[in-house]
C-alpha cells in the first residue's frame, strides 16, 4: 500500500516537473506556425544576430579550447602552491552574475579600465566592438569547458600514460596519442556546454559590448531588443536557440557515453593509432 | 500509519504549492505596482515612496503589460505607447503628466571634443543612443532629422541601448563619447558628464502619458497614485527634478 501510494506520488511530482520544464519550450513553437518561424529567419535583424552570434561564439570557443586545454591539463596533473586559487579563478565566472562580469570586463578592458591606457597606446579600443562580444563570451563560457577538461584529464588512467612513456613515447607524443584521446569525450562534452552558455550570453555582452545590429547584437540581445517590436521575430530567434541547445545537449550525452565506455577506449589505444 | 504519512506528504506539498501560488497573487491592499519610464527612476519614489516600481524602457514595459504583467499604473515617456494600450482596451485614457527635453551628454574628460550636436558627425565619435522603439530613441532620431544630421551622425552610433539610463551609464563610465538623454537624466550624474544643449528649435515634443491598467486589481489606489502625480505637490516634485510643467505656458 505504502509503496504504491508513494510511487504514485513520485510519478505525479515527476510529471509536474517535466511539464513545467517542457511547457515554455513547447509554447515557443506553438505560438506561431513553423512556416511563419522560417519566414522570420529571413528577417534581417534575425539573420544579422545569428551571424554575429555564430561568428563570436566560434572564435570564442576556439580560443577557449586553445588556451583552456593546456591550462586544464596543468591543473589536472600538477599540484603546486596556489593550485586551489587557480582552480577557484577558473570557476569564478561560472558563479559570477553576468552583470558583474560585464562591469568587471569594463573595469579591466574599458577605455578607463586597468588596461585601458595600455590598449589605447596600441590603438585598440575594445568596448562596442565584436571583439568585446567575443571576450565577454569567452570569459563567461570558459569555466564550463576548463572544469570538464580538468575532470576528463584527472580521470585518465595514469598507468596508461606511464605505459606509453615506458614504451618509448615522449611526453608530447603521449599527450597527443594517449591522454588526449582518453579525455576526448569529456573535452567534447565541456565544449558543448561552453558553446551553449556562450550562445546565451546576455548580461556581460550588453554591458561591455553594447548592442548594435550586424556588429554586436547577438541573438539574445536581439531577442530583448525585438521583444516589444516584433514578437514573431523573438519567437523565431528563441526557436533557433532552443534547437541549437537541444542539439548541443544531445552531443553532450553522446560525448559522455563515449567517454564512459572503456572498452572502446582501450581498443583505440592499442589499435593502429598507438603503433603509428 | 503509512497512509497517514503519504497523506501528510501530499498535504505538505499542497500547502507549499498554495503558499507559492498565494505569494504570486496576494497583494497587500495599500501597495500598487507602477510600471514607469526609466527617466522617472529618481522622482517617482520621491512622490510616493510606498509603492512598488518597475523602471525600464517604456516600450519594454508596454510590451510586458500587453503580455499580462501585473502592473496597476503605466507611466510612459511618450503618449503613443499608453495611447496604443488604451485603444486595445488595456489601460485607461492616458493623461499628460509632465514634459521633458533632450540633451547630449559627454564624459567630463570629453576626449572626442564634443561642443555641439554638429560635432557628433565627426568621424570616430562613439555615440550611444537608445533603440528606435524606446521613446528617447525615437526622440533622438527626430532631433537628428530636424537638424539634418541623420546620415552623418547615425553612422557613428556604436550601440542602441534598451533604455535611457543605459545610455547615460555608458557615457558616465566614459566608454562612449556621447549620448542622447533627457535633461533630467543628465542631472542625476552631474559630476560625471557635461551637458551639450540641443537647440530649442530642434527639440521634439516630449510628453509623458500616464494611465491606469485595465487589469489592475486595485484601481482605486491606482487612480489615487495618478492623482498624486498630477497634484500640486507631485508636480512640484517633478519640477524639482528638472521636468517641465505638464501644460506648456502660453506666451
Amino acid at each position: 500500500m505504502k509503496r504504491t501510494l508513494l510511487s504514485c506520488l513520485i510519478t505525479a511530482v515527476a510529471i509536474v516537473t517535466l511539464l513545467f520544464l517542457a511547457l515554455p519550450v513547447i509554447a515557443i513553437f506553438a505560438h506561431t506556425t513553423p512556416a511563419h518561424l522560417v519566414d522570420q529567419l529571413s528577417n534581417p535583424v534575425v539573420r544579422d544576430a545569428f551571424v554575429v552570434s555564430l561568428k563570436t561564439s566560434v572564435i570564442a570557443q576556439a580560443l577557449i579550447v586553445l588556451f583552456g586545454t593546456p591550462t586544464a591539463y596543468l591543473l589536472a596533473t600538477r599540484r603546486f602552491p596556489g593550485h586551489a586559487v587557480a582552480v577557484t579563478l577558473v570557476e569564478l565566472p561560472l558563479v559570477l552574475p553576468p552583470a558583474v562580469a560585464g562591469i568587471a570586463l569594463l573595469a579591466a578592458f574599458g577605455r578607463l579600465g586597468l588596461l585601458g591606457s595600455t590598449l589605447d597606446a596600441l590603438g585598440i579600443t575594445l568596448p562596442f566592438t565584436q571583439t568585446a562580444v567575443t571576450i565577454a563570451v569567452a570569459y563567461v563560457a570558459s569555466p564550463l569547458y576548463i572544469r570538464q577538461a580538468i575532470a576528463a584529464f584527472e580521470a585518465t588512467d595514469p598507468n596508461l600514460t606511464a605505459a606509453s612513456r615506458t614504451l618509448g613515447a615522449g611526453p608530447t607524443r603521449t599527450f597527443f596519442r594517449v591522454v588526449l584521446p582518453l579525455a576526448q569525450g569529456g573535452l567534447i562534452a565541456g565544449l558543448a556546454l561552453s558553446f551553449a552558455r556562450g550562445l546565451g550570453e546576455f548580461g556581460a555582452t550588453i554591458m561591455f559590448a553594447g548592442s548594435l545590429q550586424r556588429v554586436t547584437q547577438t541573438l539574445p540581445l536581439a531577442i530583448y531588443a525585438e521583444f516589444d517590436q516584433n514578437f514573431d521575430a523573438t519567437l523565431a530567434m528563441s526557436g533557433v536557440l532552443v534547437l541549437i541547445s537541444v542539439a548541443l545537449l544531445l552531443g553532450l550525452r553522446i560525448g559522455l557515453t563515449w567517454q564512459r565506455s572503456p572498452s572502446k577506449r582501450s581498443l583505440y589505444l592499442f589499435g593502429p593509432s598507438a603503433s603509428g | 500509519m503509512s497512509r497517514g504519512r503519504a497523506f501528510s506528504a501530499v498535504a505538505a506539498l499542497t500547502i507549499a504549492l498554495s503558499l507559492v501560488a498565494g505569494q504570486a497573487s496576494a497583494r497587500s491592499s495599500a501597495q500598487i505596482t507602477v510600471y514607469a519610464a526609466a527617466s522617472l527612476t529618481d522622482v517617482f519614489p520621491k512622490i510616493d515612496p510606498a509603492q512598488k516600481y518597475q523602471f525600464g524602457g517604456s516600450n519594454t514595459l508596454a510590451a510586458q503589460i500587453t503580455q499580462g504583467a501585473p502592473a496597476d499604473v503605466f507611466a510612459s515617456a511618450n503618449t503613443t505607447l499608453p495611447q496604443q494600450l488604451f485603444s486595445k482596451g488595456l489601460c485607461s485614457k492616458p493623461v499628460v503628466f509632465t514634459r521633458n527635453t533632450l540633451v547630449v551628454v559627454v564624459p567630463k574628460a570629453n576626449l572626442a571634443g564634443i561642443r555641439s550636436v554638429y560635432n557628433l558627425a565627426k568621424p570616430g565619435v562613439k555615440l550611444v543612443v537608445a533603440g528606435p522603439g524606446v521613446p528617447v530613441g525615437s526622440y533622438t532620431l527626430q532631433i537628428l532629422k530636424n537638424m539634418n544630421l541623420s546620415g552623418s551622425v547615425l553612422k557613428n552610433v556604436v550601440s542602441r541601448e534598451t533604455d535611457v539610463r543605459e545610455v547615460l551609464a555608458k557615457v558616465a563610465l566614459g566608454e562612449a563619447d556621447a549620448g542622447f538623454v533627457y535633461s533630467t537624466d543628465a542631472k542625476t550624474v552631474a559630476g560625471k558628464v557635461t551637458v551639450v544643449k540641443v537647440p530649442a528649435w530642434a527639440q521634439p515634443k516630449v510628453q509623458y502619458g500616464i494611465c491606469v491598467v485595465t487589469k489592475s486589481g486595485d484601481k482605486t489606489d491606482a487612480q489615487a497614485f495618478v492623482k498624486k502625480v498630477l497634484s500640486k505637490r507631485g508636480q512640484a516634485r517633478m519640477l524639482q527634478y528638472g521636468f517641465l510643467p505638464r501644460v506648456k505656458k502660453k506666451r
